[in-house]
């Protein structure tokens, strides 16, 4: 049986619920954790069509955005807490100073 | 050598800027020395170009330079010095270096002196520049700049609203005239491909006639005439320009500008040799504004003014004289007057100067024993005004009264009457004017009479010398040195025979205008007091100039005003153009506020949008493929 | 055999996933975002991508989510966000979530690639891959290892500045 189709249906699965996560909860760090929880959908596609289309490219890239979501969190993190610092509270709703 | 011409030019304009930078600096001494040195150095070159034309023959001729090519339409800066322009010329030069002398003068006291001389060179150049020009075109920019001049001279005191308000006055009705003048320009262009105005002579004189209405070219050039010359519709601006300087009032509105309107028609007589409803229309408005500007001098009682309304009179006689033909002869008038006119104006300001300021008549008398020399000279240049043989002014009035009666182009019994009944009411204001300036018992205030004085020499000197060229100026045969250019109108048949009774009627009525007035106005002035009354609403009709500026302010000025204000300002300017721009803007700041609501702050939203982006691109990608 | 323990994984990290979005405790959340990826790992390494699997492991379970669970322990999570879960947007969200998911659907139902002739393992072992990687792509490599210098800069530089802001 071609585990294909099926697998392509979880890599877009896991990547809409991310980024349904990222809608919906308002703690900030577990928006960040649904943000990893996109690349991970994400690098399961790319690794079904490098597997399928016998390419090392897919690979490569994934190996690359293993590296960029590791940067991404080690900076994500300290300004997060930084700013949990400032106000107290880990809810997105305390932020909207940015607005108008 | 021809570009003696171009000197001739350039020297009031280098008058000009000298004066006008450095006049200031250097002194009441450089302004005179260069002021008056520069247009006498210009006067001394003009004889030279004289001598040439005579011993040569054939017009000078001095291209400048190339001013513009547009396509295959090339514009020159050309001078020419043809016999018309040498009378011209000589006049300009010379009666202007005489004002010039008389106004270092006049205008000793004045505190902008350097002001003064550079403004009067800038004239003369730019008159020079128009009796010299080749083409219309050049001629259009003397035109002009003498239309400035007048505009910047009349307005010399501007910080009186009153005189700035003379100087706009001018320049605006001047302008009305050049509209006409522009269209005339460009029909003759149109047709003729040139504006140089002795090709369009030859065109209409020899050749096949162009294709464009003479008479209407020459209506439209005569509509800027009536605007520079001040012939009716477009007088107003001439006595109102008395606000200026005296010496301006001279060489500005007697002897010189106002005068181009009747060299621009001499020059072109070609078109309006060919063009009998122009010349027609030229006499007629020649011979009804002398006569109306007559009958107001009557009762004016500002001795500028009445002056100024003679000046209106006699500029009608000239054009009498170019619309039936006879343009050697208007020239020759124009000549004439220029000396007695401008002694008349120069020895007025010498009376003003003498009374500290006054210029009203009624407060005046008795002067003649007082300030005699510019008494002598004054009543000089009334006789010659006057038309009493054998004074300068005689030749050229007989002339146009007889041309005006006996022309073969025009010439008419009618406007020989009206021209006629003008010269008797000409002779009748000028003497009523010498009677109650300086005849009688003085009606001065005591403080002024105290301090009557004669003028100074350098006012007298020229006074002087402008009164002998208006006693002898007249035996200098003008009209036949140009006949070789500006031919005279042959006689009416029949008419011939009156030349000598006509002539003795012109004198006749210089006469008695002089007897009449002396009637009226002699001794203390007592008649015409006691015949005012009879004529009441006559004399507030002329007194009121007929009400014409107040009509042309009724009828045009206040509606433009209205017009402007209402429509162009408030619905135009403000409602439309600010409204619209008001409104875009607003437009968008409403847009941009509207937008803005997007950005709450809240990072669901954005993340929310994100989502909703991707969904909209692949669906629109959808059916793409 | 390999299929079932496919599913199983798939499954599991389906489950994880959801679960996510309905947990309390961020901590609680980590783990299920811990348990999503070892279960990717798995489906990595039954694809024959060991290399990749491999990475999955120690990268983002092991330095990822061990620094994840490290921030959560030592901050206050018992704010309002934890009885509040969800955001104003929950309904929205999950409307155009479903959008979505219906258009990935029809977009995958197209057609996929063929599977692949040779043997995955092959490639994708370590030392071929390695191999390849490093001959083929040690430009990208270099770069983000640039990338990764410039991050630990800026979190230095976000520590310094802010403790020169508080002293």
């Amino acid at each position: 049986m071609d585990s294909g189709p099926a697998l392509v249906a979880l890599g877009g699965g896991l990547f809409v619920l991310g980024l349904l996560g990222v809608i919906v909860r308002r703690n900030v760090l577990v928006m960040l954790m649904c943000m990893e929880l996109m690349l991970n959908g994400v690098n399961l596609l790319l690794v079904v069509f490098a597997q399928r289309g016998d390419s090392i490219a897919g690979g490569a890239l994934v190996l690359l955005v293993f590296v960029v979501a590791a940067a991404e969190i080690g900076i994500a993190i300290p300004i997060v807490l930084l700013l949990a610092r400032r106000r107290h509270t880990m809810e997105l709703d305390a932020y909207t100073e940015l607005q108008g | 050598m021809t570009s003696l011409l171009t000197l001739i030019v350039l020297l009031p304009l280098a008058g000009f800027l000298a004066n006008g930078l450095f006049g200031n600096r250097l002194g009441n001494r450089f302004v005179s020395v260069v002021g008056c040195g520069l247009p006498l150095v210009a006067f001394a070159v003009t004889i030279q170009c004289f001598l040439d034309l005579q011993a040569g023959g054939t017009p000078l001729l001095d291209t400048v330079y190339r001013w513009a090519t547009i396509g295959e339409h090339t514009f020159d800066v050309a001078f020419r010095f043809d016999r018309l322009t040498a009378v011209m010329t000589l006049i300009v030069t010379g009666v202007g270096s005489l004002i010039h002398i008389y106004s270092t003068g006049y205008m000793k006291e004045d505190a902008s002196y350097a002001r003064y001389f550079s403004y009067l060179n800038l004239f003369l150049f730019f008159m020079l520049m128009l009796v010299l020009g080749r083409s219309l075109l050049v001629l259009f920019v003397g035109w002009e700049g003498v239309g400035l001049a007048s505009y910047l001279l009349i307005g010399f005191w501007f910080e009186d609203p009153d005189k700035a308000r003379a100087g706009k006055k001018a320049f605006i009705t001047n302008r009305i005239g050049d509209a006409g003048f522009l269209l005339g320009m460009f029909l003759l262009y149109q047709v003729l491909g040139t504006l140089d105005m002795d090709r369009i002579n030859a065109a209409f004189i020899d050749g096949p006639q162009p294709a464009v209405s003479a008479s209407l070219v020459g209506i439209l050039l005569f509509i800027g005439a009536c605007g520079k010359s001040a012939q009716i519709p477009l007088h107003v601006w001439l006595p109102d320009a008395m606000a200026g300087p005296t010496p301006v009032s001279a060489l500005i509105h007697a002897a010189t500008m106002v005068t181009a309107g009747v060299y621009m028609v001499a020059r072109l007589s070609g078109i309006f040799m060919h063009a009998p409803e122009a010349s027609a229309l030229v006499a007629a408005i020649g011979v009804f504004t002398a006569f109306f500007a007559a009958t107001v001098a009557i009762v004016q009682t500002d001795i500028k003014k009445v002056l100024a309304y003679s000046t209106i009179s006699q500029l009608g006689f000239m054009f009498v004289a170019m619309g039936v033909g006879a343009y050697a002869v208007g020239i020759f008038h124009l000549y004439t007057h220029a000396f007695f006119k401008a002694c008349l104006f120069l020895a007025a300001g010498s009376v003003i100067h003498a009374m500290g300021g006054e210029q009203d008549i009624r407060k005046m008398g008795g002067l003649a024993r007082r300030i005699p020399v510019t008494f002598g000279t004054f009543a000089v240049a009334t006789a010659a005004i006057a038309g009493l043989p054998p004074l300068a002014g005689f030749f050229s009035k007989d002339e146009i009264l007889w041309y005006a009666f006996a022309s073969d182009r025009g010439g008419a019994t009618l406007l020989f009457v009206v021209a006629a009944g003008t010269a008797l009411l000409t002779s009748f204001y000028m003497f009523r004017l010498l009677w109650l300036t300086f005849f009688g018992r003085s009606r001065m205030p005591a403080e002024t009479e105290r301090h009557v004085h004669e003028s100074p020499p350098s006012m007298t000197g020229v006074l002087v010398v402008l009164a002998v060229l208006s006693a002898v100026g007249g035996f200098v045969p003008v009209p036949h040195y140009l006949e070789a250019m500006l031919p005279l109108p042959e006689v009416v048949e029949g008419r011939a025979a009156l030349q000598t009774p006509l002539m003795f009627l012109s004198v006749a009525l210089g006469i008695a205008g002089l007897l009449g007035a002396a009637w009226m106005y002699g001794g203390n002035a007592e008649r015409a007091k006691r015949l005012a009354p009879t004529f009441a609403t006559l004399h507030r009709l002329l007194s009121g100039k007929y009400f014409v500026d107040e009509a042309y302010d009724r009828l045009i000025t206040r509606p433009l005003f209205w017009i402007s204000d209402r429509v162009f300002l408030r619905v135009g300017d403000r409602a439309l153009l600010d409204g619209s721009l008001h409104g875009l803007a607003g437009l968008g700041r409403r847009t941009a506020g509207t937008l803005a609501r997007i950005q709450t702050g809240n990072l669901h939203l954005y993340a929310w949008l994100a989502l909703i982006g991707i969904v909209a691109a692949l669906a629109w990608s959808w059916p793409h493929g | 055999m390999d299929n079932l323990l496919l599913f199983l994984f798939g499954a599991t990290a389906l489950v994880s996933a959801a679960s996510m979005l309905v947990l309390r405790h961020p901590m609680r959340v980590a783990l299920a975002l811990i348990a999503t990826m070892l279960s990717l790992a798995g489906v990595y390494a039954l694809l024959g991508v060991h290399v990749i699997a491999i990475f999955q492991v120690l990268i983002y379970v092991g330095a990822v989510m061990v620094f994840m669970v490290y921030v959560i322990m030592l901050t206050n999570v018992r704010d309002r966000s934890f009885t509040l879960r969800f955001s104003s947007l929950l309904l929205p969200g999950i409307a155009a979530a479903l959008v979505l998911a219906g258009l990935f659907a029809r977009l995958a139902a197209g057609g996929l690639p063929a599977a692949a002739t040779t043997s995955a393992a092959g490639r994708f072992g370590v030392q071929s891959f390695s191999v390849a990687f490093i001959t083929q792509y040690w430009l990208h490599f270099e770069l983000v290892s640039v990338l990764l210098v410039a991050a630990v800069v800026a979190a230095l530089a976000v520590v310094k500045v802010s403790r020169r802001a508080h002293g």
